[in-house]
């Protein structure tokens, strides 16, 4: 860890903080330049981070579904093992889920819900930054077990006997529950800090009933976080003292049950769904209402129906166990409460489409990809009530139908979503547009690659093709549409790369373009109140709420027969502050270092205890340390001058250059 | 109670006055500290690891014939009572604390600070004792699905305290090096949360572990 | 160590809470009561055989006083008596959760028996038959 070497001597008269923690870091309080990341505390400076790794993970993620589809082109293919193919779609389920939905969920409620509730900050800034240090460890940890023996092996739910040493005798498996562990203290931590965040820090006037809806959708997903996540903790501490000290929770010898694991995994896993997919739900209520030019359909029951997913969203996990042997009573009460939770789901179709209904549609790429949500996620979410049945899913089970319906809703729902919300926040975040004409191309690209890989499979899957077999035979009738699957897996490898060669050219194009302007969707919250890109300071001075849509109806106002005039222009609604005199959180070394200690101890629980101690005895100290050190530098962050206002300018320029930086020499 | 107010936006003023890093703790639309709210946010979530822990616990709590010690053979009531009684002490002691810095008496703070972490502490050497006395009579950690269920569950409320007693340890020298001063009472409050809370996990796990046969 | 000279800051002021805390001699009542219910508790392990032969009642009484030592350490010394309500119902929602939860999935273990008992430890494994 380096020593900042910049001048940061405090002034004198702070007898009580000196300069030094714990004698080791002179506080870090660099701005701009790479140590801004590393030791930054800044929401939106994380969030970026958050999708930048998530984007490099998705890649990570995506060429293992490439190795998995072409190693299923022809029956009794040879290009992976039975083994090895174990490993891929393991690590390809596993990566695609808590490294690329859950973390890009995350970069945008970092980046956006501080920005719609008209907060600076969020409640613990320097917690941010540790849960996201402490997500990108533990990916990073999690994917070196391909070079340490191999990856996990059981399946991204890892059901119990299989994930015991004696049928895994490698160490994956152990990479893959201690990296979920880290990942899910981060998890953990980010959702204490943003319903705080929501619940204590809100604008002036921002009642609750008053929040954008993305907003909203991130409340509730975390505290599905906050509640489902100790469950995984505890399966995940109990299969590590089976696999590590010999514990007998899954050991039929012992009179174990090996139902215990899929019980707490699946307690946790069905909120899991949720959560990937309600951050999508929110970002499209937030692009539908602007490219349809009429406010959000039924604001309190999307809000509403969100909350009540989350509550049923506990109540129906026994499905994914329906042939496990439950019996019938337990059968017949989650099928009940399944089908019913595809009620309020249903509200919120309903919802979106009378959001367009009548609207001025403006066919821009955002909103395409909300259509593509929308289209794509009652697909998935038709196939899903089909599997409510409990005899239907019996057929169904561990086939290319399920396969077939969780990619329908988390793709072709929470990925669709996401990717709507990049085009839509971009000129927010980084303050260019992406192109048009690209982002055209990029949907529909992903969209035909999108159904040719995964519409087959609900066709093989009831043919009877099952899930995780690394071949078949070739007289099945599966060789076509795998063939199809395998080629509309290569399309969506395509869209892929044109979106980050969007990103770069789009880039490169802006440099010759006037800046982006503030407003250039004529958007309707919070956040676009903010000049783009949003500078450090975010608000200057802290806005007062009057309604939903504030931003809109300071534009905008209602005639007498009901139609809209534009009373102002954006520009002059839009802050033009130099963030003179704003307090900021100061940056600190201590989340970087705390999360680092992380993997030691888990590369120490795997091959050796000396590591666990040093792994420990880093966490300790940056315990200690990050408690003696004030959570603001009283002195430094005082006063932003003109000069160091003009320098952050330079700095949001310079932070493109690090993304970009970051994402291209994978791509 | 002020239920109508929860969700408006509260604007307090005065409390900038005596504190001097008074910007850290803004003022908040539910007139709760972001740190208390935190850790309350915490707690709940807390509910459900021991829920599993115990759940898991209940399900294993009879090893089969022949592996090993069985509840009835090992469990030491009047022991494990003391112990208990010296856990629910130290909630006394520590809400006691809490109320000594709130009236700025900072002497008799650090005192019952003092007495909360040694009652921890004592807590938990009991627990080393009833552990290495179970070993020794047979029950290991892989001897059957009651050893290790029921180590693993009191062992997580086991590193819980000892989480806590190093909390109020690092407290207690923080206040005697002077950096705890009135403003900063609420960390006091806030450690005392996560101490109760460890507290009446242990209220369940007596119940339901030791004495419900 | 001295102290700075400042008046006594009103709690309400500190931390939100919506009433003072109380004296000092209260937290001694209510451990006091806490005492006294835990040797309750303790004493049914030493009248199992008299008072409390019926295991039913066994059970009742225990969970009984577990609940009340449970909601007296929450409500007194956890401060909720004195807080906004928010911070109860943070807390309440995540124990009920947990507790519809379990019970859910000790249900479908079939944890518990006919008679609504747990099933007697010489079950072998009442927890996989069926």
């Amino acid at each position: 860890m380096a020593v900042a070497d910049a001048p940061l001597a405090l002034p004198s008269g702070a007898p009580s903080h000196d300069g030094k923690v714990l004698g080791v870091f002179t506080r870090a309080q660099r701005t701009t330049g790479w140590r801004s990341w590393i030791t930054g505390v800044d929401h939106k400076k994380v969030g970026i981070m958050y999708g930048a790794a998530a984007i490099f993970f998705l890649l990570i993620g995506g060429f293992e579904a490439l190795l998995i589809r072409m190693q299923l082109w022809a029956p009794r293919q040879q290009l992976l093992s039975a083994d090895v193919y174990n490993q891929v779609y393991t690590m390809h389920g596993t990566t695609m889920v808590f490294l690329v939905v859950m973390p890009i969920g995350a970069a945008f409620a970092n980046y956006l819900l501080p920005l719609q509730i008209g907060a600076r900050d969020v409640a613990f800034p320097r917690l941010n930054a540790f849960s996201f240090w402490c997500f990108l460890f533990g990916g990073i940890f999690l994917n070196t077990s391909w070079l340490l023996g191999g990856g996990a092996d059981g399946g991204w739910f890892m059901y119990a006997p299989n994930n015991g040493v004696l049928y895994s005798p490698s160490h994956g498996i152990d990479f893959w529950v201690l990296g979920l562990i880290i990942t899910g203290i981060a998890s953990m931590v980010s959702s204490v800090n943003l319903i705080v965040t929501v619940l204590n820090m809100r604008a002036p006037g921002m009642s609750m009933m008053k929040m954008p809806i993305f907003t909203w959708m991130t409340l509730v997903t975390q505290f599905l976080l906050l509640f489902a996540l100790p469950v995984i903790t505890v399966a995940l501490f109990l299969l590590m003292f089976s696999r590590i000290f010999g514990a007998a929770f899954f050991n039929i010898d012992d009179g174990a049950n090996p139902l215990l694991w899929q019980h707490l995994f699946w307690i946790f896993g069905h909120p899991e769904v949720y959560l990937m997919i309600l951050p999508s739900f929110g970002l499209i209520s937030e692009i539908l209402p602007v490219f349809s030019r009429k406010p959000i359909f039924g604001y309190s029951f999307i809000v509403f129906s969100g909350v009540a997913i989350a509550f049923m969203g506990f109540g129906v996990w026994a499905h994914h166990m329906f042939v496990s042997g439950l019996g019938p009573t337990s059968v017949l009460v989650f099928s009940l409460t399944t089908m019913f939770i595809a009620v309020p789901t249903g509200v919120k179709i309903l919802n979106w489409t009378a959001t367009m209904w009548g609207g001025r549609l403006r066919f821009d790429t955002p909103l395409l990809f909300s259509i593509g949500l929308i289209t794509m996620f009652t697909i998935g979410g038709l196939s899903g009530v089909s599997h409510s049945i409990a005899p239907a899913d019996t057929q169904q089970t561990d086939t290319y139908y399920i396969v077939a319906h969780f990619h329908y809703v988390l793709f072709g729902g929470a990925f669709f979503g996401f990717m709507g919300g990049f085009y839509y926040y971009w000129p927010k975040v980084f303050g260019y547009m992406l192109s048009e004409k690209m982002g055209k191309w990029n949907f529909w690209v992903l969209f035909l690659g999108f159904n040719l890989t995964f519409g087959p499979m609900h066709i093989i899957g009831l043919q009877g093709m099952s899930r995780r077999y690394y071949t078949y035979d070739p007289n099945f009738g599966f060789d076509i549409w795998n063939k199809i699957a395998t080629i509309g897996a290569f399309t969506i490898a395509l869209s892929v790369i044109l979106f980050i060669v969007n990103i770069a050219l789009s880039y490169k194009r802006s440099k010759s373009l006037p800046p982006v302007g503030a407003d250039p969707w004529d958007a309707r919250t919070l956040e676009w109140i903010t000049p783009n890109p949003t500078p450090e300071w975010n608000f200057d001075p802290i806005p007062t709420v009057t309604r939903v849509d504030d931003f809109w109806y300071q534009k905008y106002e209602e005639t007498a027969d009901g139609g809209l005039v534009k009373v102002r222009d954006a520009k002059d609604i839009v802050q033009d502050s130099d963030g003179v005199g704003v307090h900021l959180p100061s940056p600190s070394y201590w989340p970087i270092v705390l999360a680092f200690g992380l993997p030691i101890v888990a590369y120490g629980l795997i091959f050796s205890w000396w590591l666990c101690l040093l792994g420990g005895a880093i966490i300790v100290t940056a315990m200690f340390g990050w408690a003696f050190e004030p959570p603001d530098d009283p002195e430094a962050a005082h006063g932003h001058g003109h000069d160091e206002a003009g320098h952050d300018d330079h700095g949001s320029a310079a932070d493109v250059d690090a993304l970009e930086q970051e994402v291209a020499p994978v791509g | 109670m002020a239920d109508t107010a929860t969700f408006e936006p509260v604007h307090e003023t005065g409390r900038d006055a005596a504190a001097p890093h008074a910007h850290i703790e803004h003022d908040t639309n539910t007139g709760i500290s972001n740190t208390k709210l935190a850790m309350w946010l915490f707690l709940g979530s807390e509910c459900l690891l021991f829920g599993a822990l115990l759940t898991t616990y209940l399900l294993y709590k009879n090893p089969l014939p022949g592996q090993g010690p069985t509840r009835e053979q090992l469990f030491d009531i009047p022991f494990t009572s003391a112990s208990s009684f010296v856990l629910l002490m130290s909630s006394l002691t520590m809400v006691l604390a809490v109320a000594a810095i709130e009236r700025s008496d900072h002497h008799r703070m650090r005192i019952w600070l003092g007495a909360t972490a040694v009652l921890g502490s004592l807590f938990i050497a009991g627990q080393i004792y009833e552990f290495t006395t179970f070993y020794a009579e047979g029950l290991g950690y892989t001897t059957s699905r009651f050893g290790s269920a029921f180590y693993t569950l009191t062992g997580f409320h086991g590193v819980h305290v000892t989480a806590g007693i190093i909390m109020l340890v690092s407290l207690l020298l923080w206040s005697l090096r002077g950096n705890l001063p009135e403003h900063r009472s609420e960390t006091v409050e806030v450690v005392g949360l996560y101490w109760h809370f460890v507290d009446v996990v242990w209220i369940v796990l007596f119940a339901v572990v030791y004495l419900i046969p | 160590m001295a102290h700075p000279q400042q008046p006594p800051v009103p709690t309400s002021v500190l931390d939100g809470a919506v009433e003072d805390y109380p004296s000092d001699w209260k937290y001694w009542r209510v451990a006091i009561i806490l005492f006294v219910l835990t040797a309750i508790e303790v004493s049914t392990y030493v009248l199992a055989d008299s008072v409390f032969s019926d295991s039913r009642v066994l059970i009742a009484t225990l969970l009984f006083l577990m609940v009340v030592k449970f909601w007296a350490v929450a409500w007194y010394f956890m401060h909720l008596k004195f807080d906004k309500r928010i911070l109860t119902v943070a807390f309440y929602s995540g124990l009920a959760l947990a507790m519809v939860v379990y019970l859910c999935m000790l249900l479908a273990f079939r944890y518990f028996g006919d008679d609504g008992m747990i099933c007697p430890s010489e079950s072998l494994n009442c927890i996989t038959e069926g």
